[in-house]
């Protein structure tokens, strides 16, 4: 502790006594007057000659900041660099913006009275100050009313403090010395601390601007996009005839369907149903031709379907004598071309499918016109 | 006080006159004895049994957020048409219950309602905790929780904005801005606490916590008046911002098309629910405050009362809102709307619909007898009425506006899940573990305002002159 004399404190036990002191004391002019109360007294400011608060111009300054502040950022982004249109409205509906804007301020507005109170107005955090280590603290924050006579630049006088406060009705006289050392956390401290942090984000953001938007450099990385593909109907310089499309290759076949080794029906008698008879087949023919026949055949083949009457057509009745001496080939001809008002199924039924719908007119033309050997073979089982 | 008391004894009837902020002699060292003690000392059993009760609630929540994160949002009861539900009806809710604390603390102290300041301290942190358990619902109803700083505008590589025309966005910025102004307000009004409870505590580890969240406050005089002007500033701010928030929660219904959302009441209706939700969550957990806490003194049957007719008043204004809503239904000659308002009183959720009347609207007309009004039996039946009325009414308003649009085709009866209803009850859960906390950690009652209205507390006039 250092011999220099920082702060005469006096206490007082009442408000009132700490109010009637201020006058006697205030005349003498012994050093700058503060005066530390559990609470907020009424009409202490005008007793020790404070000035108005500057408070309510700061948060008025700062709300308005924020409210223009934030219209101009939602004009930039809605109007400038993202106008989408939503609901009909034009890019710069600022109606729209008015509860933002609001809110905004309300921020600003809030955080320059909470902060701008604390950090720039009383100066606060501030742990060196004397009086926090003072015996009279602890009344202070409790219920004792505190008159202090502080250096006001020049020394101060502490014997005449002493006496102007015991003069003045104090119950307890203390005398603070100057500290020695002020603590590294301060105000001051937060508010560089908090400026350097602002003025890096600053300077960081708009060095990040100048890489991307005005320096040109190189793309930071490939995209998947600008991967090197041709993109339906673009023009590629790689082909001769300059598209990027191109047809596919004369005889091209698709999978699954290879085309008729014949060029007529009877031709088509040559050739042979490539299927096993197997349950399997049967099955898949039985599927397919439910499927795809049976609307205009009937279910037997007959030539009566659930389709027929509606459609006018008159369908083959493939249990007709002629159609019994078809050649596989020749049935398998018209399911895959159609005959007369019946169209192709090809696109419908695979191959292989298709050979299986034949196998299975086999069947129903057997099973409709059995003989004895049939009945033999069927009773065998 | 009793200053004034003296000027119109005799002028005006003893019945209009304020009742006495304190019962008892209450001096500021004896205040500080009292309420600043708590955190002192061990507490109860009966507060460790509260305690693990809110906070096995707290981890049932925890539990089936992390189930709702693991399998996804199709945990919960929501499907087309009904988008929104509990998540949504929670959300509006807690963000309501928050909004007693600041109209308590801002609004009323703009009226120099005195007895505001025994009980502004623990509205102000449940508003704070209720916006935490509202905020939670937003961000896990996004589905991809990790990925909800989206919400905010900020410069991305992607080169996208959010949309400023949508109240999805105003709502994050009302909410934000209510948390961030909440907390600011709260803790600028405990730091002259903070620095008493600094300057009395004996404990070594308590003097330097206590030490640095008091920022080294001292009480100078120089420092009480920009104090003061702050709080009346933020005051002003909060109670202009308090009105805004729950206005921009109902914009996200009124600005829609859907029938019974789409109605130019709904930002009263919706601050006026707010504020009747919230005083009954006050009061209930003032009562039990009250009582376990022996703060019979500070927090007196005058305060009750008075927060009782709060409620009273508010419940005549949503049963005007209510009856608004059926008169517009019947003057808009609108079939959908008309549709909509008979699902309220009929139909499939016509129980809920009624359940929201009879609490909301019936129940608290008990306190137009002062005996209800100042008796634990009647206040707290009214509270929990009120309470569940009013999350029914979010439920009546989301969901049966939403079920039946108007698409007849995609209509949908809605269904909660067990995870709905374990995710409210988390909610409970927090809140209340942190009412529980913060009764035992910082000061319950804001001594610096308490002794300020104290007899004899202010030069001039006060206790000394009578």
């Amino acid at each position: 502790m250092s011999e220099k004399t920082f702060a005469v404190l006096g206490l007082f036990e009442s408000p009132d006594a700490l109010m009637h002191a201020i006058p006697k004391v205030r005349d003498q002019k012994l050093g700058r007057l503060e005066a530390y109360t559990p609470y907020p007294i009424h009409g202490i400011d005008e007793a020790l000659g404070f000035r108005r608060s500057p408070l309510g111009g700061m948060v008025m300054i700062m709300g308005v900041v924020g409210a223009v502040t934030a219209l101009a950022f939602q004009y930039w982004i809605s109007a400038i660099d993202y106008p989408i249109v939503t609901g009909g409205k034009p890019p710069y509906s600022w109606e729209a913006f008015v509860p933002i804007m609001f809110e905004v301020t309300v921020l600003f507005a809030t955080f320059t009275a909470g902060l701008g109170m604390l950090l720039l107005l009383n100066r606060l955090p501030f742990f060196g100050h004397p009086v926090l280590t003072s015996r009279a603290i602890q009344g202070i924050t409790r219920d004792r009313y505190a008159l202090s006579i502080e250096a006001d630049g020049m020394a101060l006088d502490a014997a005449a403090a002493r006496a102007a406060l015991a003069a003045a009705g104090a119950a307890d006289v203390e005398v603070l010395a100057e500290p020695d050392a002020v603590p590294f956390l301060t105000s001051d401290y937060v508010m560089r601390a908090l400026g350097g942090i602002f003025a890096a984000c600053v300077v960081a953001g708009l060095l990040m601007y100048a890489a991307i938007k005005v320096i040109p450099v190189m793309p930071p990385m490939v995209h998947m996009h600008e991967q090197p593909r041709l993109n339906p109907q673009a023009p590629s310089t790689f082909f001769r005839d300059g598209h990027g499309m191109q047809q596919p290759v004369a005889g091209t076949v698709s999978r699954g369907h290879l085309p008729i080794g014949a060029a007529s029906q009877e031709e088509a008698a040559l050739l042979a149903n490539p299927l096993p008879r197997t349950a399997e087949v049967f099955a898949m023919g039985r599927k397919a031709f439910t499927n795809r026949c049976a609307v205009c055949h009937g279910a037997l083949g007959t030539g009566v379907g659930s389709m027929t009457a509606a459609y006018g057509a008159k369908p083959a009745n493939l249990q007709a004598q002629r159609f019994r001496d078809y050649a596989d080939g020749q049935i398998y001809w018209v399911i895959s071309m159609g005959k007369n008002a019946m169209p192709s199924h090809a696109a419908d039924l695979t191959e292989t499918q298709r050979w299986a719908v034949v196998h299975y007119v086999r069947t129903l033309q057997r099973a409709q016109n059995a003989g004895d050997q049939d009945m033999n073979a069927a009773g065998a089982r | 006080m009793n200053s004034e008391a003296a000027v119109f004894r005799g002028v005006i009837p003893e019945s209009l006159m304020d009742p006495p902020l304190t019962v008892g002699h209450v001096s500021p060292g004896s205040l500080d004895d009292q309420v600043l003690a708590f955190p002192e000392r061990r507490p109860p059993a009966q507060w460790y049994i509260g305690l693990a009760i809110t906070l096995s609630a707290l981890a049932t929540g925890l539990g089936f957020i992390g189930y709702t994160f693991y399998t996804g949002i199709g945990a919960w009861g929501n499907n087309s048409p009904v988008f929104w539900a509990f998540d949504i009806i929670n959300f509006v809710f807690w963000v309501g219950i928050g909004h007693a604390g600041t109209l308590i603390s801002a609004i009323l102290f703009l009226f120099r309602k005195r007895w505001r300041n025994a009980i502004a301290r623990f509205a102000e942190a449940m508003t704070i905790f209720a916006v935490m358990c509202a905020v939670i619902f937003p961000l896990i109803h996004v589905g991809r929780p990790w990925l909800v700083y989206w919400l905010f505008p900020y410069p991305n590589q992607r080169a996208l904005w959010s949309n400023f025309r949508s109240p999805l966005l105003w709502d994050v910025f009302a909410v934000n801005t209510y948390f961030a102004v909440s907390a600011m307000f709260w803790y600028l009004g405990l730091i002259p606490d903070i620095a008493s409870m600094r300057d009395r505590t004996t404990s070594k580890f308590r003097k330097v916590l206590y030490t640095a969240l008091s920022l080294g406050w001292r009480g100078a005089a120089s420092h009480w008046q920009h104090f003061e002007k702050a709080y009346l500033l933020l005051a002003g701010l909060a109670t202009g911002l308090v009105l805004s928030v729950h206005s921009v929660v109902s914009f996200d219904f009124a600005t829609s098309v859907v029938p019974g959302w789409h109605m130019t009441i709904f930002p009263p209706y919706f601050v006026a629910g707010a504020i009747f939700a919230g005083f009954s969550m006050v009061v209930m957990v003032l009562v039990v405050v009250r009582e376990s806490m022996q703060l019979k003194n500070l927090i007196t049957m005058a305060h009750l009362d008075v927060m009782n007719k709060v409620i009273l008043g508010m419940s005549c204004i949503m049963a005007y809102s209510y009856g608004m809503e059926g008169f517009t239904a019947w003057y808009s000659q609108n079939e959908y709307l008309q549709h909509g308002f008979m699902n309220i009183i009929s139909g499939t959720y016509g129980w809920a619909g009624w359940l929201t009347i009879t609490c909301n609207i019936f129940v608290p007309q008990l306190l137009w007898l002062k005996t209800c009004r100042t008796s634990y039996f009647w206040m707290i039946l009214v509270a929990v009425c009120v309470t569940v009325g009013m999350w029914f009414e979010r439920f009546v308003i989301i969901v049966i506006s939403l079920h039946q649009d108007y698409l007849p085709s995609s209509w949908h009866i809605y269904k909660p899940t067990m995870v709905d209803f374990g995710i409210l009850l988390g909610t409970f859960g927090l809140f209340f573990t942190l009412v529980l906390l913060f009764a035992r950690v910082l000061p319950v009652i804001a001594t610096s305002e308490v002794k300020a209205i104290l007899p004899g507390a202010q030069p001039g006039h006060g206790g000394s002159h009578v």
